[in-house]
């Protein structure tokens, strides 16, 4: 299933692969044709081809939506949903040989002379009918750990942060392909005309923050009105969006009116899609001028919505009023909502910091998910919660003080949830050896993820492809298995 | 080319061959070939094609020319004898012969000894003769039905049977775990190669006693423990596994036929069990009444035909319209608060009310038209009205909509007189009503009417209260 280019519309859909196996085919055919019916050369047009429909789902979906609140910088999965008791008994002693098997270092700890095991810096419960194990950091994620699948098998391809991150969100590590919205955009089209499919809002914790860069939204080489939406806290959410003062809505209307049909010729013209993407856009953006204000306002939610997703809901900017948006804008059918919140990167100075960071996500993860529950969305709503790899089991740098101490990055195993849409829930999926190390059971890469992501979409991520540069491409490349162990 | 009839040493091979042949069918049960020449066995499957061929050609030449082609028919002869032979050598293999390879057996000789004879014959110059003749005619069907019986061996019995529709009878309403559900997974998935016919690892499943009895590696199921049964472990190995079963490129069990399985198999494997006589939350009393209701798709294959065109026209800048997948008559349709509402919007879809299987409306200003409109489109699965200014006589107006399994009416002012109408909705799985007017009174006595209905009225107090009050670790400010 891809947008088959119609050939008949334009020159410029015209490639050299396309004109001469047209050619060799359009000359033979037609000698032989013009042999059988004399007057074949009268007329008459041939059909395009019936395409396989696209913007629609391969197969029942379970899920309608995706929330990912991503955590940016990478969360310790010691201090989080994988406890490791081995760690406490062996403190201190260096990582053995055969549990590192020759992983690589990144260049920050590649010339540490021992690697000693650091256990979590914070203590551990469990919660609910599940028994779910988690850190005290997240008392309230906790809470609602019996509607929560956590995967503890997690591993990725990248050791730094930026080919880790952009690995996760488009597939690959190396930038320019499209991000997962803007594949599930392409793949299942719009459920409200009138706000984009994939919007982004991000947020930013004490902790240290790596960069986040749009490219991590872009639409690669997918039509650009798939491209995630950066959705801004401040007075204006969406950049340039408000008309000038003075210029009233009708007018707004001849104008793109008339901008449109000049666009028009042009496209006629050239046969260029991005034209019509253009006009779709303006007409997009016309329509959001009206639906994005009310859909941003978030001071029209009830106190006790505002008492659930916590205080900081109400200072825009924060996580909190992000997962408070997200959900406002999943009621109003957009697809796919990415949150961003930065400062995982505990390099150092763990306990104090990541205190911090989960602070600012632990309530209004969980209240998100209690909100769309109490509202009947997360039966076909996906709420992913995770980051870009794990961290080591041993301190980074030469001194070792459990009061003070940071992980390095580390790519073998971490651990991510999900909640709602076609995910079962309460349950633990993988495991990670007594260091929190290696996975040594059910391992899940990040092309599982999304082969398993897409399923719960209702997209087979092998027949969802977009031919360019002479070349078919997936989300998940050549690789991915669905975990069909986590879906309902 | 007559002179190939004269040939000693062609004569001798062939008439060797055939006393071997005649040698092997006779002292079947003595012969332990050595590992090398059971081998040869083995390629049975490409070498009889010759013969099929070679005999039917010679046969034909013979009628139309009067005359066959010496070579031809030698090699026709001798490719037969071999085929036999090798066959006869596959057939070693297996530990029991049902009728299908039996027959095919001495068949297969026989097509080899007929050549054999006719060649003779011909060598006689007997070629012409009216017996030779009348040989060559039985020889063909004697080919056409060694041929078919082969084929069946590998491919099926029903392999030629026309293609019909894979839906099997009916599941009856009370059925027999054994018969009507356990046999049928694996009539569907197993029998084609553990069959009287092709017993694969000499493993029959098509009855009870035969899956008792087992194969090479012993009894199939074991009665009261999944565990010890060989069927289950060979399911539950990874796919990658050689053992694995069924074999790669196969279609696979789902995860609800392996269950099914393994729960009958620890209640004792019974064929005697049925449904009823399961209480309704065991295992696989939910196991067997999940199998039983009719899929998605069966059920949305009678949805009137809907073209893409119909769908472009209806829709709108705020009325969404697709198909739930693929190319499926059933749809979806949201809609949106436009700045100015016209009830038309909804209206309109009058053309397309019964492919509506999913209606979202929530948050719009929807009045007694819309909701008759709504009550007429008697294939809505999942209803959305939350939001909206309905009450319970609008909630009434909705009883034509037996099929629906999920129906949000969160945030609207129905209260406790609409759960007598909602206890009506003998299919609804999910009701959604946070914020309603609807008592805790009300929420027990619709739980009461289906236990198995899931409402959601929003977070309990208690939860919300510990969920607020506590706190995440200090942040260090």
């Amino acid at each position: 299933m891809e947008e088959k280019i119609s050939k008949l519309e334009s020159p410029l859909k015209i490639n050299r692969r396309h004109f001469f196996s047209q050619l060799s085919t359009g000359i033979g055919s037609l000698a032989l044709g013009s042999l059988l019916i004399p007057d074949l050369l009268s007329g008459g047009a041939p059909k395009a081809m019936p395409n396989q429909p696209l913007g629609i789902p391969h197969f029942a979906p379970k899920a309608k939506r995706i929330i990912y609140l991503f955590q940016a910088g990478a969360p310790s999965h010691i201090e989080t949903f994988d406890p490791k008791p081995t760690l406490i008994k062996r403190m201190g002693e260096d990582l053995p040989d055969s549990v590192r098997n020759g992983q690589r270092l990144t260049g920050m700890s590649s010339e540490q002379a021992k690697f000693p095991l650091m256990p979590s810096a914070v203590k551990y419960k469990q919660y609910g009918k599940s028994g779910a194990w988690v850190s005290d950091y997240f008392p309230h994620i906790g809470k609602v750990a019996d509607e929560i699948c956590f995967v503890k098998s997690m591993h990725t391809d990248a050791i730094n942060h930026d080919p880790a991150i952009t690995f996760f969100q488009t597939g690959t590590q190396q930038s320019g392909r499209p991000s997962m919205g803007s594949w599930m955009s392409y793949g299942l089209g719009n459920e409200n005309k009138n706000l984009p499919n994939f919007v982004v809002l991000t947020s930013k914790g004490k902790g240290i923050s790596q960069g986040l860069y749009s490219k991590l939204w872009s639409s690669g080489f997918l039509d650009s009105k798939h491209q995630g939406v950066l959705m801004r806290s401040s007075k204006d959410a969406v950049l340039y969006l408000n008309d000038p003062d003075g210029l009233s809505r009708s007018d707004k209307r001849h104008l793109l009116d008339h901008v449109s049909s000049l666009n028009k010729i042009h496209h006629v013209e050239t046969g260029d899609n991005e034209i019509e993407s253009r006009i779709a856009q303006y007409e997009m953006a016309y329509r959001m001028q009206m639906s994005v204000p009310d859909v941003m306002d978030i001071k029209k939610e009830p106190q006790h919505i505002i008492d659930l997703y916590g205080e900081d809901s109400q200072v825009p900017g924060t996580f909190a009023a992000n997962a408070l948006q997200a959900r406002r804008l999943a009621e109003q059918g957009v697809r796919f909502i990415q949150l961003y919140h930065q400062g995982w990167d505990q390099h150092a100075n763990l306990p104090n910091d990541m205190a911090g960071q989960a602070k600012d996500v632990d309530q209004a993860s969980a209240a998100l998910i209690m909100d769309l529950k109490q509202r009947g969305m997360l039966e076909d709503t996906l709420v992913v919660w995770g980051g870009e790899f794990g961290r080591t089991n041993y301190v980074q740098g030469e001194s070792f003080d459990p009061k003070n101490f940071g992980r390095d990055h580390h790519p073998r195993a971490f651990s991510i949830w999900m909640a709602g849409g076609g995910i079962k829930p309460g349950i633990s999926y993988g495991q990670t050896d007594e260091f929190g190390y290696n996975v040594v059971k059910d391992p899940v890469h990040v092309h599982d993820f999304h082969a398993t992501i897409m399923h719960a979409m209702g997209l087979n991520h092998e027949q969802l492809t977009f031919k360019d540069q002479g070349r078919r491409f997936r989300l998940t490349d050549v690789a991915g298995n669905v975990i069909n162990d986590i879906l309902t | 080319m007559e002179q190939l009839y004269k040939k000693r040493w062609i004569g001798y091979l062939v008439f060797g061959l055939s006393v071997f042949l005649l040698f092997c069918l006779c002292f079947e049960s003595y012969i332990k070939p050595p590992v090398l020449v059971s081998w040869l066995g083995r390629w049975h499957p490409l070498i009889l094609h010759f013969p099929i061929v070679l005999l039917v050609v010679a046969v034909f030449t013979s009628f139309t020319q009067k005359k066959v082609a010496a070579l031809l028919l030698i090699t026709a002869t001798l490719t037969a004898l071999i085929t036999a032979i090798s066959g006869f050598l596959l057939g070693l293999d297996e530990s029991q012969k049902g009728d299908l390879l039996f027959w095919h057996q001495w068949l297969g000789a026989g097509v080899a000894l007929f050549a054999a004879l006719w060649y003779w014959l011909e060598t006689l110059n007997y070629g012409q003769h009216i017996g030779t003749k009348t040989l060559q005619i039985i020889l063909i069907f004697l080919v056409a039905i060694t041929g078919h019986y082969g084929g069946s061996i590998t491919h099926g019995e029903n392999f030629l049977d026309m293609p019909k529709d894979k839906s099997y009878a009916k599941i009856p309403d009370n059925p027999l775990i054994y018969e009507h559900i356990v046999d049928r997974i694996l009539e569907q998935n197993c029998v084609s190669c553990h069959n009287p016919n092709k017993q694969k690892g000499e493993l029959v499943v098509t009855s009870l006693k035969d899956l008792i009895k087992g194969g090479e590696n012993g009894s199939s199921i074991h009665a009261g423990n999944p565990d010890k049964s060989v069927l289950l472990n060979r399911l539950y190995l990874p796919k990658e596994d050689k053992e694995h079963m069924p074999p790669e490129g196969k279609k696979q069990l789902s995860t609800t036929e392996i269950e099914i399985i393994k729960e009958w198999i620890s209640l004792g494997a019974s064929d005697t069990l049925r449904l009823n006589d399961l209480k309704t939350n065991q295992p696989l009393a939910k196991l067997v009444t999940k199998m039983m209701s009719p899929n998605q798709l069966e059920k949305w294959s009678v949805l009137p035909i809907v073209q893409d065109s119909t769908i472009q026209r209806l829709e709108s800048d705020y009325v969404t319209i697709r198909r739930v997948f693929g190319n499926t008559n059933a749809l979806s349709i949201n809609m949106y608060t436009p700045p100015t509402y016209n009830p038309d919007l909804i209206l309109r879809l009058n053309a397309i009310r019964n492919n509506i299987i999913e209606l979202d409306l929530s948050g719009l200003p929807i009045e007694a038209k819309e909701i008759e409109f709504v009550a007429s489109c008697t294939n809505l699965e999942s209803l959305e009205i939350d939001k909206t200014a309905i009450t319970d006589h609008e909630i009434e107006a909705l009883n034509t909509l037996t099929k629906l399994k999920s129906l949000k009416v969160s945030e609207t002012e129905i209260g406790d007189k609409s759960t007598a109408v909602l206890s009506n909705f003998k299919n609804l799985k999910n009701l959604f009503i946070y914020e309603t007017n609807i008592s805790q009174n009300g929420i027990d006595q619709l739980q009461g009417n289906n236990p198995e209905l899931r409402i959601i009225s929003g977070i309990s107090e208690e939860l919300r209260a510990a969920f607020i009050q506590t706190d995440s670790i200090k942040k260090e400010q």
